[in-house]
């Protein structure tokens, strides 16, 4: 393991044979002469571990882990002593030293007492990762601590680094994207790119050229050559969003993708390989999707290698207020707000309410109290009306009723009142709504466009 | 009795590249001069920390070259309980210092 190793030694002829040590060993090496200018560097480049002689022109070993100690330094402390006696020893572990070498020491020594203090190091920091995971219910930006969520964090850690497709399910707002992101940046893929891309939100006759790229004069407007995503994501992760949407052509051509790993941009003569893990996602029924013919069997099950479903917030029991608790701290810190925490009533119906928008809209909801009242604590007269309403019954809302004739309304006004209905009842999550009205996402998209324009 | 301890001597030589090792001696001798000077002009000056700071130095890299009867006198030095004096001391630390010097050049070969 290749360390960073700050080493703190008035004597030129010991700093050099330990320099010499350090370099053999492969370390990053870096010298101070005085307690000053140890603690200058400390600041300045972090290092995994200070080799400390104990005696220094200006103070002594002890001072200078005392220091490293108070600002909070992650580095492992090794004190070099000529004086092994065991009142140092003692003295030095207390002061926070991992170990002590007594002068004058063999390189084999020096070896063994640094790896085993960067391997007991790289330990704890792993520990107090894990711990911080578990404690604060947080894993890879995702917030929850619930049953449900902690399931999804071990699939996630199991798959991570495997090549394998994962194909996520769940509701919209679900976080579906977040555990993408969070595979690809806990696999050995980490380093190389996520890249996401959402198969509705772009026209049909376009997505070709999204996913694959294009050659300059491939169609009308390609002025330039462009890589797509499956080039852009080369030794990363291609996440594509909403796969359900997909043309049947366009899957097609991913699942001859999938299976020889190339692809040949639009326009293009020449094929290309790229080195590519693919993640899908759904907010759909995809096992409907195939039974009706709308999803190819053959690429679905090429993609339905690991499933993992999201929970909808609803059967996340605590989570709810634990995620509007981190809002909460979030949007406040960003709009500048002394926000706190909720009152009884308040956290009682955040709890209660099954947010069919998931958090998605759980986060829409406490964006805007932050953005429209000022702390420190949100009330229930904040929050929006309908978080105490009972819900609505759906038996009730399919025996309602048909309009009297002198109620019916132009299509076009029926139409729109549907789609803003599904985008309230939603959190203004197009996706959920487009689901909840049977219609493809670009569809919303299309009409909210063209009500803007006609004002 | 050597100059060197012969452990030390032979741990050096397998530890580092003849062309370290060199550099590691050249840097002693370079050390030694400076600190004999220190202590010499702390004696003078009747600065006793300043005397035994320099001594405890030159113990230390006496120490890591295993220059054993050199590091002996130094550490005689450091020490406010010893009864010899600097004019005494000194000359024989000097003494050791060359001898150690010879006797690392020598290893060098």
């Amino acid at each position: 393991m290749r360390a960073r190793v700050l080493l703190v030694e008035d004597t030129p002829t010991e700093a050099e044979i330990a320099k010499a040590h350090l370099a053999a060993f492969g370390h990053e090496c870096r010298h101070a002469a005085t307690v000053a200018e140890a603690l200058r560097l400390a600041a300045e480049w972090p290092c995994d571990a200070v080799l400390i002689d104990l005696q220094l022109p200006d103070g002594t070993g002890f001072e200078l882990m005392r220091a490293l100690r108070a600002a909070r330094h992650a580095a492992v402390l090794i004190v070099i002593t000529v004086n092994a006696s065991l009142d140092t020893a003692v003295e030095a572990m207390r002061g926070g030293a991992f170990d002590f070498i007594a002068k004058p020491y063999s390189r084999a020594r020096l070896r063994v007492t640094l790896d085993n203090a960067l391997e007991t190091r790289r330990l704890r920091a792993e520990l107090e990762e894990a711990r911080a995971q578990l404690g604060r219910g947080s894993f890879f930006g995702f917030v929850g601590a619930s049953p449900a969520m902690r399931a999804v964090y071990r699939t996630i850690e199991s798959v991570a680094a495997s090549k394998a497709s994962v194909f996520i399910t769940g509701e919209s707002g679900t976080g579906k994207e977040l555990a993408a992101d969070a595979i690809h940046r806990a696999s050995p893929r980490a380093r190389g790119p996520f890249v996401a891309l959402n198969c509705a939100a772009i026209p049909k006759d376009l997505l070709e050229s999204e996913i694959f790229g294009h050659v300059r004069g491939a169609f009308t407007g390609a002025t330039e050559s462009r890589a797509g995503a499956a080039k852009q994501a080369d030794g990363g992760t291609l996440f594509l969003d909403e796969i359900g949407e997909m043309p049947m052509e366009m899957q097609v051509k991913l699942l001859r993708f999938l299976q020889l790993g190339t692809f040949t941009p639009v326009g293009g003569t020449r094929t290309e390989r790229v080195d590519v893990r693919i993640i899908a996602a759904t907010n759909r029924d995809i096992r409907a999707e195939v039974e009706a013919g709308r999803f190819r069997e053959d690429l679905f099950y090429r993609l339905y290698v690991v499933p993992l479903e999201m929970p909808p917030l609803r059967e996340r029991g605590e989570d709810a207020l634990l995620l509007a608790r981190h809002f909460l701290e979030l949007f406040s810190r960003e709009e500048g707000k002394d926000f706190r925490d909720f009152d009884e009533a308040a956290a009682a119906a955040i709890a209660a309410d099954p947010w069919p928008g998931n958090v998605r809209q759980l986060q829409n909801v406490i964006r805007n109290v932050v953005v429209l009242h000022e702390g420190p604590l949100v009330t229930r007269a904040m929050l929006p009306a309908r978080l105490f309403q009972p819900p609505p019954r759906e038996a009730q809302a399919r025996e309602a009723p048909p309009p009297a004739p002198g109620q019916v309304e132009p299509l076009a006004v029926v139409e729109k009142k549907a789609i803003l209905a599904a985008l309230e009842h939603t959190g203004q999550d197009v996706p959920r709504a487009a689901a909840l009205l049977d219609v493809n996402p670009s569809t919303i998209y299309r009409k909210l466009a063209a009500w803007k324009k006609a004002g | 009795m050597s100059s060197l301890d012969p452990h030390i001597s032979r741990q050096l030589r397998e530890d580092l590249a003849p062309a370290v090792l060199r550099s590691v001696v050249q840097t002693f001798e370079r050390d030694l001069g400076r600190l004999a000077q220190e202590m010499l002009a702390a004696a003078r000056a009747g600065d006793a920390s300043g005397y035994q700071r320099a001594a405890h130095s030159i113990a230390g890299a006496a120490s890591a070259v295993g220059a054993v009867a050199l590091e002996r006198e130094a550490r005689l030095a450091m020490d406010p309980a010893q009864p010899e004096p600097p004019h005494i001391l000194l000359p024989r630390l000097m003494r050791e210092a060359q001898a150690a010097i010879a006797a690392l050049k020598q290893m060098l070969g």
